[in-house]
């Protein structure tokens, strides 16, 4: 799976991250160990995206800056202001699962002791925020189309950032 | 000392990590062989997510060379890497300084390492 994800992110990477992409993709037959081979699937991974990302966006502004003249720097602010605002909720909806958790719980449900559990835990961090960030992104996808975006762009970074952390310390 | 590198006439400014040393420690070791992005990952220790910027980085400031080695029929060629002469002698003035810097902790303030 995780060598799937690899060779679908370089597929659909622009040419010079692809480049790099191969290279890391065809190391992958020389790597020991499965779980070796996963850790650098999952690392090469997230180096093509750090490597297309932002020439993504930058050929993707170039292009609308193109297309639309002079009155594109307002609509790509507004584009940016929305995703930004989205990332924030995103932000603020984790903390306030983590806040629940870590005080709520034990205000609420002392003898449950949920902030030591760990599907608890994974609950507040991933499956309670992930399960907030889609039904609020489908809510405003209509009339808040950049916000519900940024909101998806939070769930896909807490997902990353999980993914990484779990192949990094195990 | 400084971690920042000017390479002219590009003028181009290359932070050098502890993590971007070590990589350029390794390709020192042997400085006109090519390398393999796995073999150059378990010498210096690093993981793909951390090596493989670094080699980017290097290869867009011109101090990294790449190329493709066809060695098996039918498989897809391998990546491989050498520092370039601007790369070397980044990498020959970085390792002489990193060497003074611990030699001069050592004897002044009796740092090991």
């Amino acid at each position: 799976m995780a060598s799937k994800l690899l060779a679908a992110a370089v597929r659909h990477s622009p040419p010079d991250s692809r480049c790099w992409g191969n290279a890391m993709l065809r190391e992958l037959d020389f790597v020991e160990s499965d779980w070796a081979a996963v850790l650098w699937a999952l690392g090469s991974t997230t180096a093509i995206l750090k490597h297309a990302v932002p020439r993504g966006v930058r050929a993707w502004l170039v292009k609308h800056a193109g297309k639309r003249g002079e009155r594109v720097p307002k609509s790509i602010a507004r584009s940016v202001a929305g995703l930004a605002s989205g990332v924030v909720i995103s932000a603020c909806v984790l903390a306030a699962c983590l806040f629940g958790l870590s005080r709520l719980s034990l205000v609420l449900f002392p003898e449950w002791q949920l902030n030591q559990r760990a599907w608890a835990q994974w609950l507040a961090l991933l499956g309670m925020p992930e399960a907030i960030f889609v039904i609020t992104a489908v809510v405003l996808w209509r009339k808040r189309r950049t916000v519900a975006a940024g909101i998806l762009l939070g769930a896909v970074i807490l997902i990353m950032h999980v993914i990484v952390h779990i192949a990094t310390h195990g | 000392m400084s971690i920042y590198v000017d390479l002219a006439p590009r003028r181009l400014r290359l932070r050098l990590s502890p993590q971007t040393l070590r990589v350029l420690d390794a390709f020192l070791e042997a400085p006109k062989d090519w390398r393999y992005g796995y073999d150059i990952s378990r010498n210096t220790g690093l993981k793909s997510g951390t090596l493989y910027p670094i080699l980017m980085r290097l290869a867009e400031r011109e101090l990294l060379e790449t190329s493709w080695e066809n060695s098996e029929p039918g498989k897809p060629p391998r990546h491989l890497y050498r520092l370039t002469p601007n790369g070397l002698r980044v990498a020959r003035e970085h390792g002489v300084r990193l060497a003074t810097g611990r030699v001069a902790r050592i004897v002044l303030g009796g740092v090991k390492n």
